[in-house]
């Protein structure tokens, strides 16, 4: 990928966090300090859920054989997506290129699987030895008579939030605008940011059948090749993460004119407020009232099982740390169960995000810009606090230290969406906070040894 | 009384009817096939004709079973005394292996990167070097950084041994900090390949200056190999050790750091082979390698050409006879006899095996993992009376895979069956719909597979994502054998208890 296109991406300029700022650009990271995922890891995670398409990994066996389905997105349908498809380069394939293995790869793969699309994502390897990606998948993609979808997001470009850029960018590129729906509909969504982990798309998609709006595409959970191609005849978009996919909304709304909005389906006040906003921006007053009247009887429904565990959870201290939208979103789900957030981490978080937080939890609320384990036990000791909501990369520390631990990152097993999931994070929570195992561990033991 | 918490199943979500209504609206954007083209292209998938297509298949891998070297590389750092792995090259690489190993081990798994961008891709990563040293020797106070390479940084041609160099000139980590390194890019060899790298670069670097002596110092070493159950087999080895009265060194023993007690806090280093130790073992009387792959090129190499000291590599102490041949291999260098406690455990795992032995004679099974692990459960499957039909090595040499061959041809049974190195588990599901098996052994990756088998999967190998604890028991020793016996024979039966139907569900087996 060109240099030039790279600064262009990383001075997004929808994104607040460039705003006013002479040198715009994303944070970049710093060597020796633990980090997270690469622009390759970002832009597999945005794109591998598209359940129909196949995906290969143009590299050698490190970058797939580290990351197959190794997120719980599920699919109602076709799995695909599943496979792990690698070109597994050798030294010779460095020396000599890539290019003919990648090609009779492509050929194959359209050949005996004839998938609607075949994504195919560049590695640090053979972007430095200089496979051309663009001009590959242009010729094979004639030749077999499917579309082939370059994805230039090697690892070596930046964080894992660049990378998911680098994958909406290729969208935008390739595939939004390619496809019209069949059949015409008055109301129309896309969920951009939505990755359906654990099942949560499926628990917001019965609300949208109530309210007779039609979910075009959730980018990209339980996602099938062609809904990303007609995502622009959306009324509205939707983003669910908010710094993962915000140049797709925003060139959306450039293109097309399509308004886009950022919201949650985490907690029930998040879930009635992004209803109701779908449904204003989308315009029509009979829509509105009734995304109104269902926000309002859906609270009533699940009103007394969230009340008996507001009891067991009113006055907990809770600490959380996880990235973008949740940080702000699931905060404000625990404070309707009475919870108090004592702080949240805001290492993925745009400004606007930063705002929200400080709404709710007020100015002197404390931000975790760095997640180094040593220092989130600090924090939580400080505040005295009785639960960390975070990812899987710090569950163990968590639990090594004697701390009840929810995981609210990719590896959730629950899904916390919508009315009900309110219910199953507040569940969840109260759960692990009245665990006896975690009782027992804060006993001093029986042959004297103090704690 | 709690409530208990509800999540609708999936499958059961599916068959309710505003689900049924979303699904049909969903049709319009998938490119579907009619159930009769699915039938027909499944059928195919399942013809000899595919079979040979599926194996002429050239440059593409399709669900690889194996993993790349720095992934190896830094499950050898971890098992020294305060040791940071440090990932040379872009950052995603450490962030995926930090991943495997908590999803695997279900612990803290600490390891840095110097995060290279496309500016180190022009000018080389030394810049990154010398700031990620600086930073994480600053931050994390380790006593060792163990550097390996990724691909990116292999490209470049980065001269590892030059730029620590220069990281100590410009002042980055103290003089006396040992940085061993060691290059390991993905697109040679395995993960298996990176641990024997890593491993001679420790070793190398923390011996280099002990003088070698006269006589030995009567101990000898252990060099447990890329193992995904390595926590429960080095405290078997230890045991058996002790029980033996040899004395020992683990090198890179990565028991305590991959099963930390919960004792409330969070310990970044705990546990692992001291400098102090990898010295001693400089004057070992022998070195035993517990798997050989992991141990093929470079930690050979530097026992017998730089260390001059005996070197076992050949024998796995896994199944009985592997054991017992382990155990008069360690019994002749240190001149120690086998106790009677162990006799009395052999005797056990014997017993074990002739109670579990009707469930197992004459099963056929298919096999995947590296090439060390696999062939030694072969071996001990073969003991039980089973025999195996696919066995898919994807980082195997085409040595070791004729090696292997010849000794299974000369087996009752194992003549029927066939080692495919190099080969992947898209090519597995073909040789399983030809000659379906009883039985599947692996990790996780295997799950899929087995179920459109409908065979049980017996989980054994790295990773294992989707059981708890498995790393906690041993399968090496006599002790092992009853463990394995005691996972497979159990998931058999389960299984039979599951497929059975009102008339031959029984309470005795």
């Amino acid at each position: 990928m060109n240099l030039s296109t790279i600064r262009e991406l990383y001075k997004e300029p929808a994104c607040s966090h460039n705003a006013g700022k002479k040198d715009a650009s994303c944070p970049r990271p710093t060597p020796g300090k633990a980090a997270g995922g690469c622009s390759f890891d970002g832009a597999q995670i945005t794109l591998a859920p598209i359940t129909d398409a196949a995906h290969v990994v143009h590299g050698p066996i490190g970058c797939v054989g580290n990351t197959w389905n190794n997120r719980g997105s599920l699919s109602s349908g076709p799995r695909m997506n599943r496979m792990a498809f690698t070109t597994d380069l050798n030294n010779n394939d460095v020396v000599f290129g890539g290019e003919k293995k990648l090609y009779k790869a492509v050929r194959e793969i359209a050949a005996k699987y004839s998938p609607p699309a075949i994504f195919v994502y560049q590695t640090c390897v053979t972007s430095m030895i200089g496979d051309d990606l663009e001009a590959l998948c242009k010729a094979v993609s004639a030749k077999a008579g499917v579309p082939v979808i370059p994805v230039d997001a090697p690892g070596f470009t930046g964080t894992k939030n660049f990378g998911n850029r680098l994958a909406g960018d290729s969208l935008l590129k390739n595939v939004i605008g390619t496809r019209e729906p069949v059949t015409y509909h008055p109301f129309n969504v896309n969920l951009i940011g939505e990755f359906n982990i654990a099942g949560e798309l499926w628990g917001i998609l019965p609300l949208l059948d109530r309210l007779n709006i039609r979910l075009i595409c959730s980018l990209s959970g339980d996602a099938r090749f062609h809904e990303v191609a007609m995502m622009h005849r959306a009324n509205v978009n939707m983003m669910v993460c908010s710094r993962a996919l915000l140049n797709v909304a925003r060139r959306m709304k450039e293109k097309y004119g399509i308004p886009y909005f950022e919201g949650s389906f985490y907690g029930s006040g998040n879930t009635s407020e992004a209803l109701i906003t779908i449904a204003r921006l989308i315009g029509d007053e009979g829509l509105i009232k009734r995304a109104e009247a269902l926000a309002v009887e859906e609270t009533a429904r699940i009103a007394p099982r969230l009340e008996k565990l507001r009891e067991r959870l009113s006055g907990k201290k809770a600490l959380l740390y996880t990235g973008g939208v949740k940080s702000w979103s699931i905060v404000g789900a625990l404070q309707e169960l009475g919870m108090k957030v004592v702080a949240t981490g805001t290492k993925k978080s745009t400004e606007e995000d930063k705002a929200r937080i400080k709404n709710l939890m007020g100015e002197e609320a404390e931000l975790i810009s760095e997640g180094a384990p040593r220092k989130l036990l600090e924090v939580f000791k400080r505040h005295g606090a009785d639960i960390l909501l975070a990812g899987g990369r710090n569950q163990y520390t968590a639990l090594k230290a004697r701390i009840p631990f929810v995981d609210v990152n990719q590896e959730r097993h629950i899904p916390f969406t919508g009315y009900d999931g309110h219910v199953r994070l507040a569940g969840a929570v109260a759960g692990a906070i009245e665990s006896p195992a975690f009782r027992m561990a804060r006993t001093p033991e029986p042959f004297g040894d103090p704690l | 009384m709690t409530e208990q918490l509800k999540v609708r199943d999936h499958n059961e979500l599916f068959h309710l009817e505003e689900y049924q209504v979303s699904r049909d609206k969903k049709k319009e954007f998938e490119k579907g096939a009619s159930p009769e083209k699915l039938a027909e292209t499944r059928a195919y998938t399942c013809s000899e004709d595919y079979l040979k297509k599926n194996f002429d298949r050239k440059a593409l891998t399709i669900n690889p079973a194996k993993a790349c070297q720095p992934l190896g590389a830094l499950l050898a750092a971890v098992g020294f005394d305060g040791c940071m792995p440090y990932v040379h090259g872009s950052q995603g690489c450490a962030a995926y292996f930090r991943s495997h190993f908590i999803r695997h081990f279900k612990e803290p798994f600490a390891a840095v990167s110097d995060s290279m961008t496309e500016d180190a891709a022009v000018f080389g990563g030394q810049k990154n070097m010398i700031e990620g040293l600086k930073n994480a020797y600053a931050l994390y106070k380790p006593k060792i950084m163990a550097v390996s390479t990724t691909c990116m940084a292999e490209v470049i041609g980065d001269d590892l041994n030059a730029f620590i160099k220069n990281s100590r000139k410009e002042g980055a980590v103290p003089d006396g900090l040992p940085i061993p390194f060691a290059h390991t890019p993905s697109f040679v060899g395995s993960h298996v390949t990176g641990y024997d790298n890593m491993m001679r670069g420790m070793l190398f670097h923390l011996a280099q200056n002990v003088k070698a002596t006269e006589k030995d110092n009567g101990k000898i070493n252990i060099i447990p190999g890329f193992d995904g159950f390595t926590v429960g087999n080095i405290r078997e080895i230890r045991r058996i050790l002790d029980l033996m009265g040899v004395d020992y060194i683990i090198l890179g023993d990565n028991s305590e750091t991959l099963d930390t007690p919960q004792d409330g806090e969070y310990h970044m280093y705990y546990g692992g082979t001291t400098i102090e130790e990898v010295a001693q073992a400089r004057n070992a009387k022998a070195t035993f390698a517990l798997l050989p792959d992991s141990v093929e090129k470079s930690v050979t190499t530097l026992m017998k050409d730089d260390w001059g000291q005996p070197f076992e590599a050949s024998i796995v102490p896994l199944g009985l006879s592997g054991v017992d041949n382990w155990l008069m291999k360690v019994s002749e260098i240190t001149g120690k006899p086998v106790p009677k406690a162990l006799e009395a455990e052999r005797g056990r795992a014997l017993d074990a095996m002739t109670d579990s032995g009707y469930y197992l004679h004459g099963k056929r099974f298919a096999i995947y993992g590296d090439p060390s692990y696999v062939e030694a459960l072969v071996d001990f499957y073969m003991e039980m009376g089973a025999e195996p039909a696919h066995i898919v090595v994807t980082n195997g040499s085409k040595r070791w895979g004729r090696a292997l061959q010849k000794k299974l041809e000369g087996s009752d049974f194992g003549k029927n069956a066939k080692v495919h190195h190099g080969a992947d588990l898209w090519h597995l599901r073909s040789l399983m719909i030809a000659e379906p098996v009883d039985f599947l052994v692996g990790n996780t990756h295997g799950k899929i597979l087995a179920r459109e088998m409908k065979v049980p999967l017996i989980r054994l190998g790295f990773p294992i994502f989707d059981r708890h604890h498995l790393h906690r028991y041993a399968t090496f020793g006599y002790q092992g054998i009853i463990n394995i016996l005691q996972w497979t024979v159990n998931t058999l039966l389960d299984d039979v208890d599951n497929k059975a139907g009102d008339f031959n569900l029984d309470f005795v087996r």
